[in-house]
Formats: C-alpha cells, structure tokens, sequence
C-alpha cells in the first residue's frame, strides 16, 4: 500500500459539530462590514445631498491612488537597499540605514509631510533655482515622495526582520553547493524570506493608503481634502465624513481581503 | 428646622432681588461664555510672542462686552471651519474669528448684528510686479491659494478655475505657500491682510481693486439667549466709539 485512499476514509466530524465548526468558521467580521458600508452605499443612491457629496468627492481617488501606489514602489525600491545597508557588515552603510530609519520613526508622520512638503522642498527649489509650480514640484509629486521616504523607512525593518528570519543554515548549505551570494539571496534566501515579510507588508501597505489622507495637509486633492472642501461649503459634515470613511474602509478592506488571497497562494503547501 | 426656614426664605429674598437686577440691565450674572477662537487668525486672534497668552481683536471686544453684561469669557481653540456647526451645536457659547455673515452658515447658526464689516483682497509676494490690480491677477490664470471653508474660497472658485486654487486647511500655511512660490498670490480678508503686511513683514503687500465687501458677526447656536444682549452691547460699543477704539488699536495701529 503507497498511497492512502482519502476518499472512502471515514469522516472525521461527527454530523453535528460540522455546522457548528462552519457556523463559528463563516466571516461575521466580513458581513458586518459590509453592513456598516451599505448604509453610506443607500443613503447615496437614494438621497441627492449624498449623492452630490459621492460625486464631489470622488474626484479625489485619482490623487489617492497615485500618492498610495507611488509611495508604495518609492518605500519599496528605497526600503529594500536601507533593509540591505542596514544589515551590512561595513560600518558606513549600517549606520547610515540606522540614522535613516531612527530618523524617520522618531518623527510624526504629519511632522514629516508637513516638513518635507511645505519647508524642506521650497526651500531647496528656492537654492537650486526652480520653480515651485513646475511639473517636478507638483504636490502630488511631492506628497508621493514625502509618503515614500517616510515608508522607505518602516519597509526597510519589514524586510529586514524577514531576511533575518531565514535560518543561517539554509545560507550555508546554499553556499555549500557552489551558489554565490547574489544566488543564495535569490534562490533560498528570498523566496522563504517573503513568506514572512508579506503579511507585515500588506500591512503597511494597508496603512499607508490612510496615512495618505494625511497629505490633505499639503492642500492635495484626494480624497480627504476633497471631503474638507465640500463640508466646508455646506456644513454637511456628516454626511461628507461618513461617505470618506465609507471610501476608506472599502478600499482597505478589498486589498486586505486581496493580500490575504496571495498570502494564503505562496504559502509553504 | 427653624433654621432651615429662615434660609429658605432668605434664600428667596436674595432670589428675588437677583431676578430683579438682571431684568433692569441685562446681566449675565458672572456666567461664563466660552468663545471658539484659532488663535491662528492675527488681527483677530493669535498667540502674543511676548506674553505666549492668547491676543487680538476677538480677545478685547469679547472681554469688553463681558465686561458690560457681567460674563466672564473663556476663550477655546477650535478648528476651522468644523467650528462652525460645532457652535450650532452648542459645544461654544460662541465663535469670533472674523467670521462673515452668509446665508449658507445661517442655516446652522444663529448671528450677531454685524459688528464691523471687511473687503476681500490679493495679498501677493511684495516683489511682485507682474499685477498692479487684483483684476490683472485673474486676468493671468495664476495659482491661487486660500483656506477650506472660507468666504475666501468660495469667492475664488467664482473668479478663477478650480485647478488654481490650492485650500490649505490653516489660513498661516497658505501665507507660507506664497512666500515659498507654491502660490502667487493669497486671497484674503483686508483686516485680516494687515496682520501680514507693513512693519516686520515684508515678504507680502496687497494688490489694488476690492473683490467682495462681507459684514463680520459672532455666531451662537440657534436660540441662544446670548443674542438679544450682545446685539446691545454692540449697538452700545458702535455709538460710544469703542467699537471704532478697537478697530483702530488692531486693525490699523497694531503690527505683527
């Protein structure tokens, strides 16, 4: 006998415990929320003042995506080489890594837009000589960096606790049979390590996309700005804030509910 | 219990001597009023460098018109412009800053009479020399900035194209914009201008031409008792001069 025959095994669960175990096992969390952004959904479908605080601010979610996505890959490229110097065995780039990320934890994120955004970007295009409302300088432009320098930062200790996670053996036994160290990275380091680092990553991810609100500060034109502006016409300030939040949680929701589909697709089988 | 009788009644004769003052001049009986201001908004209120308390135009007439109604005022950082349906929702007894009548607040707030009445105007860089006039400026299609939730903006999205207009959340922020180029040009309150203009702050000066002229009023929560008395002293403090004493002292004489 080689193989077992699962299909004429005895079920395990007795009839009873099964609807219980799917009764408790079933996503309430997921109904729930799905409730909670139902009512916005109604009330805009059937009421105009929501409506027009739908449409108003919607117009925000272009600038949304690109300070989310952009800073995103901005945080990636950047916090993969500070997570790499970081964890280097030269004193320079380690340090460096070091200050960088001390640096940028030890400040409030609003602290850092602000800075970055309306001081520190100004006041280098006033020596460098540009112009502060060219293409380059744009907010949205500046709001993507400011994010992505700010993520680099967090990303870079993602990565790293992940790399580190990997156990030295399989390192060795790497090198052992002729892989260099660009190959051991990239063959056994990697993808073990990205197990580890995708749940940390989908989180950040995730908060970013609201810490992006934060660029509001900055006068761009996302979403929360937007919601600023229209409350501060109309004074519907509950309707425009429940129609943000009601954005918010469906967008972190859905990519939650995607990274938890890859996570649970490269998991170790 | 003998005792207690006569403080009970003598509890009532101090009652009714207390009613009968109040009705004969319009006394606020020491009552506080808490005023929502930003301490952001210079003339009208920010933080003094010296002292580090709170000072302006809104601090004087308010602590003056408590001074007439026996009140004491509590002034209270608020955020703008949620401060305004907070006051309709009675959080403050009432919101100074420079704030200006318009018929869409008055659907969530009661007013004041207005108590003095300011131009809106183009604040630009004072190295400017691209406009001599506010109608040059729109003529140009240059960025525009200003704050959320104010009359500002709202008369900017009637003169210029959304795309201009960059709304920061805080009136100083927007100045900082057009010093640092983000913006050419600041719309703004003419009083409110003066606190950024002249003596000690060179970096802006404000273009000619009057956009929109808009009466200022305190704002209560609908119903407020507050009212009838302060629509007095203000009546009061426009015929006896104190009104224009103060105008005067902060939007004239006083420099940042």
């Amino acid at each position: 006998m080689t193989a077992i025959d699962t299909e004429h095994l005895p079920d395990p669960t007795p009839p009873g415990a099964k609807l219980s175990y799917d009764f408790a096992g079933f996503p309430w969390w997921l109904v729930g929320i799905l409730a909670t952004i139902a009512f916005p959904v109604y009330k805009l479908l059937t009421d105009e003042t929501w409506n027009d605080g739908f449409l108003f601010i919607k117009d925000g979610l272009t600038l949304t995506f690109i300070v989310t996505f952009a800073g995103f890959a901005i945080a990636m490229v950047l916090g993969l080489g500070v997570s790499l110097a970081r964890m280097s065995k030269r004193a320079v780039p380690r340090n460096i890594a070091m200050y960088y990320i001390e640096l940028i934890r030890g400040i409030p994120v609003l602290v850092t837009i602000i800075m970055f955004g309306l001081v520190i970007v100004p006041w280098f295009f006033s020596r460098a000589g540009i112009d502060p409302q060219s293409t380059i300088g744009s907010k949205a432009i500046r709001a993507s960096v400011a994010i992505g320098l700010i993520y680099a930062a967090f990303i870079a200790e993602v990565l790293r606790a992940g790399i580190e996670s990997v156990e030295k053996g399989q390192r060795e036994a790497g090198m052992s049979v002729g892989l260099n160290n660009r190959q051991v990275f990239r063959f056994i380091v990697w993808p073990q390590a990205i197990r580890n680092i995708m749940p940390a990553l989908g989180n950040d991810l995730i908060a970013l996309l609201k810490d992006s609100s934060l660029v509001s500060i900055l006068a761009v034109r996302e979403i929360t700005q937007m919601s600023r502006l229209w409350t501060g016409r109309n004074f519907q300030f509950f309707t425009g804030f429940m129609i943000l939040a009601a954005m918010y949680l469906t967008l972190t929701v859905g990519l939650s509910l995607l990274l938890q589909w890859y996570e649970r697709r490269i998991a170790t089988p | 219990m003998k005792n207690a009788t006569r403080i009970f009644v003598l509890a009532l004769v101090l009652g009714l001597v207390a009613t009968a003052c109040s009705s004969a001049d319009e006394s606020l009986e020491g009552r506080t009023v808490t005023v929502a201001i930003e301490n952001l908004y210079p003339p009208f209120n920010f933080i003094d460098e010296v002292t580090g308390q709170g000072a302006g135009f809104d601090y004087d007439i308010w602590n003056e018109i408590c001074s007439r109604l026996d009140c004491k005022a509590e002034f209270v950082e608020a955020v703008w412009p949620d401060v305004i349906l907070e006051t309709g929702d009675g959080v403050y007894d009432t919101a100074a800053d420079g704030i200006s009548i318009t018929e869409e607040r008055k659907e969530v707030v009661a007013y004041s009479d207005s108590y003095m009445t300011t131009i809106q105007k183009i604040m630009v860089r004072s190295d400017e020399s691209r406009w001599a006039t506010a109608d040059e400026f729109f003529a140009s299609n240059s960025k525009l900035g200003t704050q959320v939730g104010t009359t500002n903006y709202e008369l900017a999205t009637t003169l210029t194209n959304e795309s201009n207009i960059d709304a920061f959340d805080l009136f100083p922020t927007a100045v900082l914009a057009l010093l640092s180029g983000d913006v050419d040009a600041v719309i703004i309150d003419d009083v409110a201008g003066q606190g950024y203009v002249g003596e000690g702050n060179e970096g802006t000066k404000l273009l000619e031409g009057d956009l929109q002229s808009d009466p200022l009023g305190f704002i209560y929560a609908k119903g407020s008792e507050l009212i009838d008395p302060v629509n007095e002293i203000i009546a009061d403090m426009k015929s006896d001069g104190t009104m224009d004493k103060l105008i005067k002292k902060w939007f004239i004489d006083f420099k940042a």
